[in-house]
This record gives structure tokens, sequence and C-alpha cells, in this order.
């Protein structure tokens, strides 16, 4: 995904203060890759909405707020990964999913291995949790403790998740299985 | 023979692994391949297709914001009436308060000045012996209360649409007074011992 995500300071500026015209500039330059975070995240396109929604809510009203430390994508992909890890949450709630790969029965477990599949296939497969954290560190490029913290666990519960979610995708997307 | 863990190929790719791990991966194939893999699946994951809406969700944004702003400046405004007729009630009140006030004031100021009088006439300058200095001052606050008095007739008994004028005129009558009253107590004291 290349997307530029650099807009002008006047743009912001225009923002903070409130402008209309501006906000929504600020909208269009970063409706899709909040929408492809949440996408990637949640994998229901309505959930992504919701979460896209809920982002530029928080956005137009936290924006006069906005101190312009550190790029503006930074600021607003902090909220929507905020806001898709808490309807994460609120789905496990709902659905009592497993939070882990292990819990989940997959690892390891050759028998529900599909056959070869691409890779965005094999990535939806995963569970909520694992798609977070694989999407977070290893696309977004967060860090395990900016991870954990936003996931309220802690890092080597993100480090497992990781490695776990890899052995996953390795076994789904190897169809002879004969990876090691 | 043993290999590198996902978790070990993942510290690798950090730039974290152990010692043994780094020298393992030097020699063994499997697990490079696997490093190599595991950089591949990441790029591809990067590589995927942005995802667009389907909706413009920003109509709806819009309308929560303009909905939000009319609620603020809806409770601005009920600020902003109730200023305004706190203000109100300021400029059309102020004076009858005022007046009353000053009317309290002018009543208390000519009771301060009746028992003023009365004291004074206890202290009979004629009857006592002072200093020609004490005499002089004397004399000159007597003037100035007579000016006062002057100005006090001129304004005429009736109390102005706006007393304060009268008020201050009292004041400065009952101050002169006090220090009259000192000149004369004060000397007569010295003058008994």
């Amino acid at each position: 995904m290349t997307i530029s995500l650099t807009v002008p300071d006047i743009l912001v500026a225009r923002a903070k203060s409130g402008d209309l015209d501006a906000l929504e500039a600020l909208y269009r330059a970063f409706e899709t890759p909040v929408y492809h975070l949440a996408l990637r995240l949640l994998r229901s396109p309505e959930d992504a909405e919701d979460v896209l929604q809920e982002t530029f809510l928080e956005v137009v009203k936290s924006i006069p707020r906005y101190r312009g430390e550190g790029h503006l994508w930074g600021w607003i992909r902090q909220i929507a990964a905020s806001k898709a890890l808490m309807r994460i949450r609120r789905n496990q709630v709902r659905a009592t999913e497993p939070l882990d790969e292990a819990a989940a029965g997959g690892h390891g477990s050759a028998s529900v291995v599909p056959a070869r599949i691409d890779l965005e296939r094999a990535f939806e497969q995963l569970t909520e949790t694992s798609r977070a954290v694989v999407w977070l560190h290893d696309v977004e490029g967060y860090t395990h403790e900016e991870i954990a913290e936003l996931m309220g666990r802690t890092v080597s519960f993100s480090k497992s998740q990781l490695a776990r979610a890899h052995i996953r995708l390795r076994q789904m997307l190897d169809a002879e299985g004969a990876g090691r | 023979m043993m290999h590198c863990t996902m978790e070990d190929l993942l510290a690798l790719r950090a730039g974290e692994g152990t010692t043994w791990a780094r020298r393992h991966l030097e020699g063994c194939a499997a697990c490079r391949a696997e490093v190599e893999a595991l950089y591949q699946r990441v790029a591809q994951l990067k590589a995927l297709p942005a995802r667009r809406p389907a909706r413009d969700r920003w109509p709806a944004v819009r309308a929560a914001l303009l909905a939000e702003r009319r609620r603020r400046r809806g409770r601005w405004g009920l600020w902003s009436l109730a200023a305004a007729a706190a203000v109100a009630g300021l400029i059309v009140f102020r004076p009858i308060w005022t007046n009353r006030l000053d009317a309290a004031e002018l009543a208390r100021v000519k009771r301060q000045c009746a028992t003023l009088e009365r004291d004074l006439g206890r202290y009979d300058p004629d009857a006592r012996v002072t200093s020609g200095s004490a005499a002089a001052l004397a004399a000159a606050l007597e003037d100035r209360i007579a000016l006062i008095d002057g100005e006090l007739t001129r304004l005429g008994p009736q109390t102005p649409a706006r007393p304060a004028a009268l008020v201050k005129l009292w004041q400065q009558r009952v101050d002169l007074m006090r220090q009259l009253m000192s000149v004369r107590v004060s000397r007569a004291t010295y003058v008994g011992l």
C-alpha cells in the first residue's frame, strides 16, 4: 500500500481552527489508510467503516489539542488502532473468541491447514488478536511495547502472538507442510 | 539437529537474536530459508492492496461535528443570555440601589455632624486658655466649615436626584469638625495639666 500521507501544515492549522473544508480534506487524505488498517485488523468491512467513522469523530474533536509532535498520520493511526482494538475486545466478549492462536487450536495442527492459499486469505484466517499483532508489528512498525500498551497486555504476550501467528501463516501457506 | 524456533527467527530479524541463534543461522540453510520466507511474508503483507470503504462516512462525521457545535453554541447562548440579563439588571437597578445607599449614608453623616456639634459645644473656647497657633488653626477650620455650610445652603434642603454630592459635602464637614474637636480638646487638656 503506497499512499502519500503528508499533508501541508497550513491544512492542519486550518483544521485545528475548526475549518470544515480543511477537516474534510484531512478525512479524504486519511480515509483509505485508516479503513485499510481497520479492515486488516477486523476483517469485516462494516466494522472497518464504523472504526473509520469513530476515528474521524475523535480526530475532528481532538485536533485542536494535536500539538504537531510527530507525523499526523502517526497520531491518527494511533486513534484508529485503538478504536479497532476496542472493537476486537468487544467482539471477543460477545463471541468469547480465544485470545491467541494456541487457544484457537490452529498451531501445529496439520489436519486443519487448508490447501495452498494466498497470503491475504491466510492472514484473514488468523484470530483477530493475532491479526492485530502481526499487522501492527510487521506492517505498521509498532514495537512490542507499543502493542502491549495498546492491547493492555504484556510484551511477552505480543511476542508470543507474533511467533504463533507466523507459524500458523507458514503452515497455511506451505501446501506440503514441509517447511522444516 | 536443533533449529531456530520462530521466536528465534523473529528476534534475529529484529537484531536481537541470541549468540547461539546467530551462529546457527550461519551454518543452517533451512533456518536461513525460514528467515527469508519470513521477510517475504512481511513484504507481501505490506504490499497488499489498499481497500477503500464502500460508503462515504464523511457526511456522518460532519453531521455529528455540526450537531456538537450547535450544542456547544446552545450552552454558550444560555450563558450569554444569563450574562446579558445580569448586565441589564445592573444598568436598570444600580441607580436605585445607589440612590438608596447614598440617602442612607447622608442620614448617617448628618447624625455624625449633629453629635460633633454637641461635643464641640462642651468645649467653649472662650472659657479656656489656648495658644495663639491653636486659635489660628481653629479659626481656619471654622472658616472652611462655614464655606461648606454656604455650599449646602446653596444646594438647598431638597435631596437632589443623586445625593452623592451632598454626602461628599457632609463627609467633608464631619472631617473638619473632627479636626476642630481635636484642636480644642488637645489644647484644653494640655492647658488643664
